[in-house]
């Protein structure tokens, strides 16, 4: 692949030469402007009326802030900054982390039900106590439920990220409760299912009472997730948080991948109805003669066009290369920087099938670079469009809320719709957390 | 608590400082951090990221790396780089777990030369200052790394210099401190009366700023520009104003404010008082304010403190963001600043280089 000065320098490669499950070197870093995707400040307003404080330096505070004053929700949003003073002298940072929260919780007009406090890099490498912080924050505001967070991207790599951290502490501050029969609860992922969504229609069919993490009505609403006799999650970085949250109270568990995999679909939503006491008497062949009708009408539209797909629109990207290939659409190249080692079936097949499939990394330096001027490609996901140069794009994240059959047919939909309609991808994709609020 | 910000954001750091400065002169600028500097400033404090190719990255720190100490992969990483981009020059800048950790930059960068064979330099940031610190500093470095007093047959001689309108001899400038955190417009209204050499730096490039020893004056239109002009000054002997020489026009006491970075207050503070006769005093809310201010302006740091300041405020000048931690009799007049709100107010930003255009809207 060519930048724009002429020079070879891309770090892509066919996909039969891709190592598993990293493909890429780790170097430099380069960060494209297509911000669809949520963070945790997006993830953190889930707790309604939570209050959500960082206690970090100016620089690292200034990406959250503005995060949410982008949503109209500095309201809800306080900073503690530290300084070179809490570096170094002994037990500087726990004062500052314990004054600061607490003089911004007392500066609020009433006291918010819940308060996620944010500590950082530095408080990891200078060893605060964050248990004797939180010892000294509750004991001062015995109202307030804390939530336990981190924002240390230092551990982005390796450990567990802030995101996923996030998750997970959201669901620690929900108490047992007597179970509902009747309550199910969707967590961990954070777009809505869509109307059509088959766990929706099946929980719907069901007559259960369903409470889905990211649009709880009101905190007590949202506490009581803790009635819920089962818990669905459908999005990876919420695995861990409510496979715990599950566990703590002893309830059921199942988690639901949105994949482009007839065996896999009809397996999770049988598992689904079987743990709703039912059996799932949808006709399978008929199902997936909708889905093949629909990406049949999907292909006459599309035809031959170039496709490409990020890691950002689906969660699992690789499933849904497979079906396209498998489909025959044109596709050529998928942006991802790291394959979820849940996916090595299918990048195995790719390997095996389509082995000149393009492999792309997303923050490589020569993403900077690169020439963009790929316009009749359809994208699939901000970043496959931002880095083709295209206004045709299927807009969504995390999956766009789509699930099962419907969401196979949905999709197919929205490719066909990407490709007869433009986008302002200079717009949207800069904008942050999509599906949230935007002032910009 | 001086360290809290209840309502009110904090202002753009010394790292975006760092990289808005240098954006357009050609260099790879490295931000040894984990995650989350490029993105902050390439979201937050960058207009020209979507458009404009520039190669600034980040190292991608990891816990290990920062622990034992591994220098090794900064190094190697930056090196690799610079052979696949070819950039004019390098330069470093910290962030708070190097910063914690002491590591050795300048070491660094002599390592990284050594190797490359290209210019690198370290900027002194932690991302614990605000833009003003971070630009200055990156200003400075650039300066004492590349600028050389060649000889200068132009400098006094008449003849060598562009015309004006009517004919008159113009003086050799270089604006300096104009980035798009301070300012949304690259068109540099002189009227006339400078030739402009450079610019640092907005629609600039690092040619025009190596001929900056030519000038005959530097121009500080922000604070980020004060500490380059100083040593400019002290180095090739070129003078500097600050603005519009605003400091020279006297202001008296007033609950008037402008509440914002000095230079910038102050260039509206002096208009004001031409133009209407009104005094309005500075409360300069960012970091650099040494030799910016009159006796009757303020630097005030913190929530607590600006909102101490404007208390008894009868008309604001300010951001919108101000608004919420003004007094509500206040008459409040929006300016919006591009390092405090960001996206928000982008549009509504006005051209400090036309000011008539934001009165009359006003």
């Amino acid at each position: 692949m060519n930048d724009v000065h002429g020079a070879v320098l891309s770090q892509s490669a066919a996909v039969a030469d891709c190592r598993f499950p990293k493909p890429f070197d780790n170097g430099l870093e380069f960060n494209a402007p297509v911000h669809g995707t949520w963070n945790i400040v997006h993830i953190g307003y889930e707790i309604p009326g939570a209050h959500q404080i960082y206690i970090c330096a100016d620089n690292c505070m200034r990406g959250v802030v503005m995060t949410a004053a982008e949503m109209g929700e500095l309201a809800r949003f306080s900073g503690v900054v530290l300084e070179e003073d809490d570096m170094v002298f002994a037990g500087r940072i726990e004062q500052t982390t314990i004054e600061g929260v607490s003089d911004v919780l007392r500066s609020l007009d009433s006291l918010p039900p819940a308060a996620i406090i944010f500590p950082v890099c530095a408080h990891k490498f200078m060893g605060c106590d964050m248990e004797y912080v939180y010892r000294c924050l509750e004991e001062r505001f015995p109202k307030v439920k804390f939530v336990r967070a981190f924002m240390d991207p230092i551990m982005q790599k390796r450990g567990t990220s802030p995101d996923v951290r996030l998750r997970r502490a959201m669901l620690d501050i929900i108490d047992e409760q007597p179970v509902n029969p009747l309550a199910v609860n969707v967590a961990g992922c954070d777009v809505s299912m869509a109307e059509d969504n088959d766990i929706r229609k099946l929980l719907a069919d069901s007559g259960c009472i369903v409470r889905e993490m990211c649009c709880c009505s009101s905190f007590e609403d949202y506490m009581n997730m803790g009635q819920g006799r089962l818990n669905i999650c459908c999005y990876p970085a919420g695995v861990p948080g409510v496979k715990n949250f599950s566990g703590r109270f002893g309830r059921d568990y199942i988690w639901l991948p949105f994949v482009f995999d007839y065996g896999k679909t009809q397996t999770g939503l049988e598992l689904l109805a079987a743990k709703l006491g039912k059996s799932f008497a949808e006709d399978k062949e008929a199902m997936k003669n909708d889905v093949e009708s629909a990406f049949a009408a999907a292909e006459k539209v599309i035809m031959d066009t170039e496709i490409a797909l990020d890691y950002t629109a689906v969660a699992r990207p690789l499933s849904l290369g497979r079906f396209l290939i498998e489909h025959r659409f044109n596709l050529t190249k998928i942006y991802l920087d790291v394959i979820d080692t849940d996916e090595e079936e299918d990048f195995r097949w790719l390997q095996a099938n389509a082995p000149g499939l393009v492999i792309s990394s997303t923050v490589d330096i020569s993403g900077r670079v690169l020439r963009r001027d790929n316009a009749g490609c359809l994208a699939i996901g901000q970043k496959a469009a931002w880095f083709e140069g295209t206004a045709h794009f299927v807009n969504i994240v995390e999956g766009g809320g789509l699930y099962g059959y419907s969401g196979m047919i949905r999709f197919a939909g929205l490719m066909e719709e990407a490709l007869l309609e433009e986008k302002d991808t200079r717009d949207i994709v800069p904008r942050k957390g999509l599906g949230c609020a935007s002032l910009i | 608590m001086r360290k809290s910000y209840v309502r009110i954001p904090v202002y753009t750091g010394d790292v975006s400082g760092f990289a808005s400065a240098l954006y357009e002169l050609g260099g790879m600028l490295v931000i040894h951090d984990p995650s989350g500097c490029n993105s902050t400033y390439n979201t937050h404090d960058e207009v020209r990221w979507y458009d404009k190719e520039s190669l600034i990255f980040i190292s991608g720190l990891n816990d290990i790396d920062a622990i034992t100490g591994n220098d090794d992969k900064l190094i190697n990483d930056t090196v690799s780089a610079a052979k696949r981009l070819n950039p004019r020059f390098i330069a470093l800048a910290n962030s708070p777990i190097p910063y914690l950790n002491g590591t050795d930059f300048e070491g660094i960068c002599r390592i990284i030369e050594n190797r490359t064979g290209l210019p690198c330099f370290y900027v002194k940031t932690n991302a614990m200052h605000d833009y003003t610190v971070g630009a200055s500093g990156a200003y400075l470095a650039f300066a004492k790394k590349f600028l050389k007093a060649g000889p200068d047959p132009d400098r006094g001689n008449i003849e060598a210099k562009a015309s004006g309108a009517n004919g008159k001899q113009l003086k050799r400038v270089n604006i300096i401190g104009v980035t798009p955190l301070d300012y949304t417009s690259t068109t540099i209204d002189v009227s006339g009366r400078y030739d402009v050499i450079s610019n640092w730096s907005y629609g600039t490039d690092f040619d025009s700023i190596m001929r900056s020893p030519e000038a005959d004056l530097n121009i500080v239109m922000s604070s980020c520009g004060l500490a380059v002009a100083k040593y400019m000054e002290k180095t090739f002997g070129i003078p500097y104003q600050t603005g519009n020489s605003y400091l020279e026009l006297p202001r008296g006491k007033s609950r008037n404010y402008i509440v914002g970075e000095p230079v910038t207050s102050g260039i509206i503070a002096r208009k004001i008082k031409l133009e209407y006769g009104m005094d309005f005093n500075i409360v300069a809310t960012t970091e650099i304010t040494d030799g910016l201010l009159s006796e009757v302006d303020d630097a005030c740091h913190g929530e607590d403190m600006i909102k101490e300041k404007i208390a008894d405020g009868v008309r604001i000048i300010a951001d919108p963001l101000y608004r919420v931690i003004a007094p509500p009799t206040a008459e409040f007049i929006e300016l919006p600043h591009f390092a405090l709100s960001g996206r928000l107010y982008l549009k509504r930003i006005p051209n400090l280089f036309n000011l008539e255009e934001y009165y009359h809207e006003s």
